[in-house]
């Protein structure tokens, strides 16, 4: 113990005289005392950041939803010219639900409506299918002059949209699907631009394909995992290393009677 | 305090009958909000005459009499922009995970700050960073060029301020972005007029209060209303995000609706929650870059560092950060709730594209919350702006006026002269940021990002090795400041290139890998490696300095 202090007063002294410091080289117990709690909490702090981000990465693997599952082969048969009634429900279904997806580009959208328009002028008899374009021009019109969109006209509208379009793509007239189908549909439903027909897989693999993994799919407190974690768990760690550091500090100069220049 | 009483029980009835027939999102005056606007910032105004600064060393030693808790206060106030109030919610709205970057790189920041810095800074004993780094650097020529860097932080971090006022004001105006940008950019100037010197750290631990239980309050009802575990909704907001993972049909919410009518429905959306999810086109290097750079850019902020100044002692310093970071966090645990209610009540095409920088008042508007509680979020929402707006712009002017005019251009200027010169550059800098928030290059929190970059690639490495190398000298400083700027000035072209229709060359590399958000990933540490080369390869420190970060900082 001696002859440790006989070093730290060498160091100090060797300091006093050319005052150079570094952080990689403490000169004095309490330099190097706080230079092993930084580098701790600096390697407990990157390591939880990065560290889980770079995990989550490795882990993770593509993972199709359901909706894309379906949409693929039957979209294959169908441009293949073996496409069924099925086939054509399928993609119908899967493109709707792709409409609800918040992060749609306006250009995509208009893609989709497109498509789904096509495919109910493939399942659906001419007559109805005049029907329909009927009723989606009304709803349309009726949409540029409403005031609120619980005009009872306009629901009407709607609902004439779905009784016709929803049971053709076996979708449940009461569903989600069934009300974004019909706010889905152009007028011109028996064309699908060339534009439209390239791009449509692209946007349904795009939309329908998420990065998962074991930490994304564990639920803990009602959250995916890695979101908690991000979101909820990673500040309270940092304002856990903030007051470890500030606890340990104290304790340090209260043990080695360090005052601080301004206290 | 009893007048403050008697003018709150007078407005609200009023404001509470003015705004029960509010049914639009946008686009029309809102008399109650309105109200709720003027008053909290008549507020802010009488609090500072109340707590007002007898001369300038009072201004600046202000926070030298209040507790660890009160200046932890003060430091989120200081902290909560626009950005934080609006801009999260926003980012995590559009690109769901990928805005997680943003919460973790605007609190991990802290740690970097508080461990490497906070103490030291405030043992070296200097007002600005610009009086740091001059005396540190014993260079005129630094301390002027960091003057100069600090204003234009200053004004890259206002303009998205600026931008979020002009979307509030806006919304209870209806009135258009560009005129809302102009009337709200000429209130908050007239604001930091009247009471930018005035009791500037009491008003901070007001504007808090305000401040988060304006942002809390919608989140009870909201958690309430749609049947989540609302007593912490911090926490039951994680059943709404696998919710919408999994999707919520019809059946599932019976009878829950948004203001405009739609079920409270929504298509299963993975994309929300998964990371760096394709259909966001964010990636991997994106969110980790942005995370790093808002990190290094916290430790580098002028007005943030200028915090650890005004407290009694290093140990204050300390503990004042540990608060300061809880009292944000409160905010950033709750921002997400915004953006994951936001997404199911607005995922009816028919809502329509909603600007995502306003989503916390639409999210709370389509909640059907009552309007005058959305009327005091959207306050809360210009209080957040107002307070880091007036902060900015005072630093800004102090800047210019006191590191500038009287350190450099004319130190004879009388103390008259010297407050002229404070107020006309507050004037031009709110008339520069006006110009360029009324361009709308960003997002809020983007914009934000950019003044955080611009921090971390030019600031925080002078700071950095200033306080831990006494190797670091006057030539690394320069040499380390030149490769920052470098990196900054090029990120920045090919940014305002991008709005301006340009094609430059590598435009989709650089674009991508110096992205204007978080260009400081390689920026700093460039500046970092050059700043110890050049400072090895050149003169030492001289003996005074070294003799000075001895004694008073790491002693």
């Amino acid at each position: 113990m001696a002859s440790f202090n006989i070093l730290t007063k060498l160091k100090t002294l060797a300091v006093e005289t050319d005052y150079r410091i570094s952080f990689f080289k403490p000169t004095t117990q309490q330099a190097k005392m706080n230079r092993n709690l930084i580098i701790k909490l600096f390697i407990a702090w990157a390591v939880a950041i990065f560290g889980f981000q770079i995990l989550l990465k490795i882990i993770e693997k593509p993972v199709p939803e359901e909706a894309l599952v379906r949409f693929i082969p039957a979209w294959h048969r169908i441009e293949a010219g073996l496409g069924t009634d099925n086939d054509l429900q399928d993609i119908g279904r899967s493109m709707v639900q792709v409409t609800g997806k918040l992060t749609l580009e306006p250009g995509e959208y208009a893609i989709l409506k497109d498509g789904i328009s096509w495919t109910l002028s493939e399942l659906l008899p001419e007559h109805e299918l005049a029907d329909l374009q009927e009723s989606v021009i009304r709803l349309n019109r009726l949409r540029e002059e409403i005031v609120s969109l619980q005009d009872p006209e306009y629901l009407a509208a709607k609902e004439s949209v779905i009784s016709t379009a929803a049971p053709a793509l076996d979708i449940g007239e009461g569903t989600l699907l069934a009300q974004l189908l019909a706010i889905g549909l152009v007028e011109n439903m028996a064309v699908m631009e060339d534009q439209s027909r390239e791009r449509i897989p692209e946007i349904m693999s795009l939309y329908l394909t998420h990065n998962r993994s074991v930490l994304t799919d564990t639920i803990f407190l009602g959250f995916p995992f890695h979101y908690f974690y991000s979101a909820v768990f990673l500040l309270v760690f940092f304002i856990g290393l903030c007051w470890i550091y500030c606890h340990r500090t104290d304790k340090l100069h209260a043990r080695l009677n360090f005052l601080e220049a301004h206290d | 305090m009893k007048k403050i009483y008697f003018l709150l029980f007078m407005f609200l009835p009023l404001a509470a009958n003015a705004t029960n027939d509010a049914t639009q999102l946008e686009g029309s005056f809102r008399v109650g909000p309105a109200i709720i606007l003027i008053f909290i910032l008549t507020l802010f105004v009488l609090v500072g005459i109340l707590f007002r600064a007898k001369d300038t060393t009072d201004y600046y030693a202000a926070g030298r009499g209040i507790s660890r808790v009160g200046s932890g206060m003060a430091i989120a106030s200081n902290w909560m922009s626009a950005a934080s109030y609006l801009g999260m919610a926003a980012l995590m709205y559009g690109t769901g995970y990928h805005g997680l970057a943003y919460v973790v790189g605007w609190t991990g920041g802290y740690v970097l700050l508080l461990i490497l810095m906070a103490g030291q800074i405030r043992r070296y004993g200097k007002y600005t960073a610009a009086d740091f780094i001059g005396d540190r650097y014993y260079s005129q020529t630094l301390r002027t060029i960091t003057a100069g860097i600090a204003i234009v932080i200053s004004i890259a971090y206002a303009v998205g301020q600026f931008g979020g006022i002009g979307l509030m004001f806006r919304w209870v105006l209806g009135i258009d972005y560009i005129s809302a940008v102009i009337i709200g950019g000429s209130v908050v100037l007239a604001y930091t007029l009247i009471s930018g010197m005035l009791g500037v750290t009491k008003n901070m631990q007001i504007q808090y209060v305000i401040i988060i239980i304006s942002f809390l309050i919608p989140l009870f009802i909201l958690t309430a209303r749609f049947d989540y575990f609302w007593l912490l909704p911090q926490i039951g907001y994680g059943s709404v995000v696998q919710d919408i993972v999994e999707g919520i049909s019809i059946a599932d919410k019976p009878g829950l609706y948004n203001s405009l009518g739609h079920h409270f429905a929504i298509v299963p959306s993975p994309e929300y929650a998964m990371p760096w999810d394709p259909s966001t086109r964010q990636t991997f290097f994106q969110w980790m870059a942005i995370a790093f750079s808002l990190m290094i850019g916290t430790a580098g902020l002028p007005h943030v560092i200028q915090r650890f100044y005004v407290v009694p002692k290093a140990v204050d310093a300390r503990w004042s950060v540990v608060w300061g970071l809880f009292f944000i966090c409160v905010l950033y645990w709750s921002a997400p709730v915004y953006a994951a209610f936001g997404k199911i009540l607005s995922s009816n095409p028919e809502v329509g594209k909603l600007a995502p920088d306003a989503i916390v008042v639409y999210t709370a508007q389509l909640g059907a919350v009552n309007p005058l509680i959305v009327g005091l979020l959207a306050a809360g929402a210009v209080s957040a702006a107002f307070s880091t707006t007036s902060g900015l712009l005072v630093a800004g002017a102090s800047a210019f006026a006191h590191d500038l005019y009287v350190k450099v251009i004319n130190p004879e200027a009388k103390p008259k002269t010297q407050m002229i010169i404070a107020r006309l550059s507050t004037i031009l800098m709110a008339i520069i940021i006006a110009a360029i928030a009324m361009a709308n290059l960003a997002l809020i929190a983007q914009l934000v990002a950019i003044a955080f970059s611009m921090a971390g690639c030019t600031i925080f490495p002078m700071f950095l090795l200033g306080i831990w190398w006494s190797g670091s000298n006057r030539a690394g400083a320069k040499a380390g400041l030149i490769a920052g700027g470098i990196v900054t000035l090029v990120s920045l072209t090919y940014l305002i290139g991008a709005r301006a229709g340009w094609v430059l060359p590598y435009n989709d590399f650089i674009s991508y890998y110096l992205g204007a958000w978080y260009f400081a990933w390689i920026g700093a540490p460039l500046a970092i490696l050059v700043h110890i080369i050049v400072s090895k390869l050149t003169e030492e420190t001289p003996i005074e300095i070294r003799k000075f970060l001895i004694e008073k900082v790491h002693s």
